[in-house]
């Protein structure tokens, strides 16, 4: 099976060095106002906008988002 | 003649053809003959009624530190194990610095639930590298292990604080890449990681702050080797999953490795979510990638007091909070305080259908002795009070010491779950033996495989199930010699009876260093355990022959371990 055979799934991708939400978002999300953008990010991706946060003296204090998150870039597909 | 001859069994040679009565005869650590034996041996057992298949092979444990102090990984090779793989989920005890023990301590304890005691009252640190680990661990090893080398602890090892704060440099990577072919060199079965762990003071692990190149780049060391990548996923949650098992798939293509991700859960809210995992892990495995799910047997039944910082409570955070970083004497003070009480039963009041059917299992005084075996509802209701609040006066009034019993809480469905045990591209696994120690048993796995789904329910062959725990698993991790009863063969052997192999009750037992505890199964039903053709376990005479190896050992020319030899 060549990677076209693949079924649709729910797209994402992994960050890019120093990544935020609003870098994602006007990356990947270009056509959507930057609030709304990141905020559909953030809705999304629970599982990285809750995280507990990061210690203020920490490199990372202020953005949750980790080098290997999985970041989905659109809402759950509908049920086939 | 022969060393040990297991006579008049019922031969399940672990290919999954049908089971034939034959005995076999072993010479030194291999399998000799298998068929009719007129010649006699030193040992004999008689297998009459009984089942004599490869030992069962656990891909997916913790056993790192118990190592040290118990070569048998107790009591998981008495179930039939004779062969586990340590390392899983990023975490491995090598190649550790000195300054970085604690550290890694403290994940063990918030991960594995391994205590801090144990550690300090149970190891002698006295090796760094992982070839000086496995030089460690191979003193009076009587279960074989194929020890995987932990992500977390490479990075934490070339990066030391940098681990947990940043993605590597192009410089830091190679260094990654060298460190991970001397563990490979050492004997490593593979490389894991983890992308959902989080350390003692709840942060990520260091393989959580890599990024895709570094993954990418330790993938083709990996690749040189033909060796295992093994990764925790978000297994919450299927979307996740898929996008992990779709990284997998590729790095699996593009290297030509095996990877395998764990665990992979039936959702008791969601019972057809994994069937949404299986159509890409059936799509990947056509495209040619090899991306194993392991999926555990056993139901998720969660044991705890409230001594110990519980899976249960993970994610109610003020309960959690006050369990993981409070004393035992806080821990009680804060549960005897009315309005403490108040709170946390509020906190966790969404729970309402789970508290009512949690079990008291183990009290240690006379007086409460008579709820023991009780449900939750019926003390409450004999108290006057509710199930939480009973729980939680239990917990008071036993200074901590009330355990209690989550059963069924997930990976229960029946049906499902052996659809998914006997799936040609399931791998099973994920006992998760000897971690979690303080939450439930990890033990006795294979006995449920057979007691439950091949005797009672009859919803697998006794064939097919020793072929998924035997030959299967040592083909998908590349193990040679091992998995199947054939002349020629490594001599690991189970013999069981069929109509009585289990698993036995979970019981608390204090047999971790440091007067530590944990909850262990007996195994029922296994007659005799042999590793490399010494009897290392018997149902008649206990723990014997210690004659486990390191698969798949080391590069024949390492340097290190040629001088450790």
């Amino acid at each position: 099976m060549s990677d076209n055979n693949l079924s649709v799934v729910r797209k994402s991708i992994l960050p890019r060095a120093g990544d935020s939400w609003a870098s994602i978002a006007e990356r990947e999300l270009p056509k959507l106002k930057i609030e709304d953008a990141i905020s559909s990010l953030q809705s999304w991706n629970l599982h990285v906008f809750m995280r507990a946060p990061a210690p203020e003296d920490s490199p990372r204090a202020g953005n949750p988002i980790l080098p290997s998150d999985v970041i989905f870039i659109e809402p759950p597909l509908a049920a086939a | 003649m022969y060393d040990l001859i297991i006579r008049n069994g019922t031969v399940v040679d672990g290919s999954g053809l049908p089971g034939y009565q034959a005995d076999v005869a072993i010479t030194g650590n291999r399998i000799a003959k298998i068929g009719k034996i007129a010649e006699t041996a030193d040992r004999e057992i008689d297998a009459s009624g009984k089942v004599v298949s490869p030992g069962f092979i656990d891909p997916h444990t913790h056993f790192d530190a118990q190592l040290l102090w118990d070569g048998a990984a107790k009591p998981a090779l008495s179930h039939g194990v004779t062969t586990i793989v340590p390392g899983n989920c990023s975490l491995s005890l090598a190649p550790l610095k000195a300054d970085h023990r604690m550290r890694l301590v403290g994940m063990f304890n918030q991960i594995e639930e391994m205590p801090y005691k144990a550690f300090r009252e149970g190891v002698v640190w006295d090796w760094e590298t992982f070839s000086e680990y496995i030089t460690r661990i191979r003193k009076g090893l009587a279960i074989n292990v194929a020890p995987l080398v932990g992500h977390s602890v490479i990075r934490l090892w070339v990066m030391n604080d940098a681990a947990t704060e940043r993605t590597a440099t192009d410089a830091e990577i190679a260094e990654m890449q060298d460190v991970l072919r001397e563990c490979l060199d050492a004997g490593a079965a593979g490389l894991s990681t983890s992308y959902v762990d989080m350390d003692e003071t709840l942060q990520p692990v260091p393989s959580r702050y890599a990024d895709a190149r570094e993954v990418d780049a330790l993938a083709a060391v990996l690749s040189e080797y033909g060796r295992m990548l093994q990764i925790v996923p978000e297994f919450y949650d299927p979307d996740l999953t898929i996008a992990r098992l779709d990284q997998l798939a590729d790095l699996s293509i593009k290297y030509q490795i095996p990877t395998t991700f764990s665990p992979l859960f039936v959702n008791s809210d969601n019972v057809d979510a994994v069937d949404k995992v299986m159509k890409r892990v059936d799509e990947q495995f056509a495209r040619g990638a090899r991306v194993w799910p392991q999926v555990q047997t056993r139901p998720i039944d969660i044991s705890f007091s409230f001594a110990v910082p519980s899976l249960l409570f993970i994610r109610f955070p003020n309960w959690y909070r006050v369990m993981r970083f409070g004393t035992p004497e806080q821990i009680k003070a804060h549960f005897a305080d009315p309005e403490n009480r108040k709170a946390r039963a509020a906190e966790v009041a969404d729970l309402k259908d789970l508290w009512p059917r949690l079990v008291l299992r183990q009290v240690k005084t006379e007086a409460n002795q008579k709820y023991v075996g009780q449900t939750l509802a019926e003390i409450a209701k004999e108290r006057g009070v509710t199930p939480v609040e009973a729980m939680i006066d239990l917990s008071v009034e036993e200074d901590l010491d009330a355990h209690f019993l989550a059963a069924d809480m997930g990976h229960n469905n029946d049906d499902k779950v052996v659809s998914l045990l006997k799936h040609p591209r399931v791998h099973i696994g994920a006992s998760d033996g000897g971690a979690h120690i303080l939450s439930f048993s990890t033990y006795g796995d294979t006995g449920y495989l057979f007691g439950h789904f091949v005797r009672n329910l009859k919803t697998m062959r006794l064939e097919d199930a020793v072929k998924k725990v035997t030959s299967d698993t040592a083909s998908i991790w590349g193990i040679p010699e091992r998995g199947f009863l054939q002349p020629g063969y490594i001599a690991d052997v189970a013999v069981f009876d069929p109509e009585t192999v289990d698993r036995g009750v979970e019981k608390f037992v204090q047999d971790v260093p440091g007067d530590g505890s944990r909850y262990v199964r007996d195994s029922h039903g296994v007659d005799t355990v042999i590793v490399g053709g010494g009897i290392a376990w018997s149902v008649r005479d206990g723990y014997q022959d210690a004659r486990g190896v390191v698969l798949p050992g080391a590069r024949a020319d390492a340097p290190e371990l040629v001088a450790a030899e």
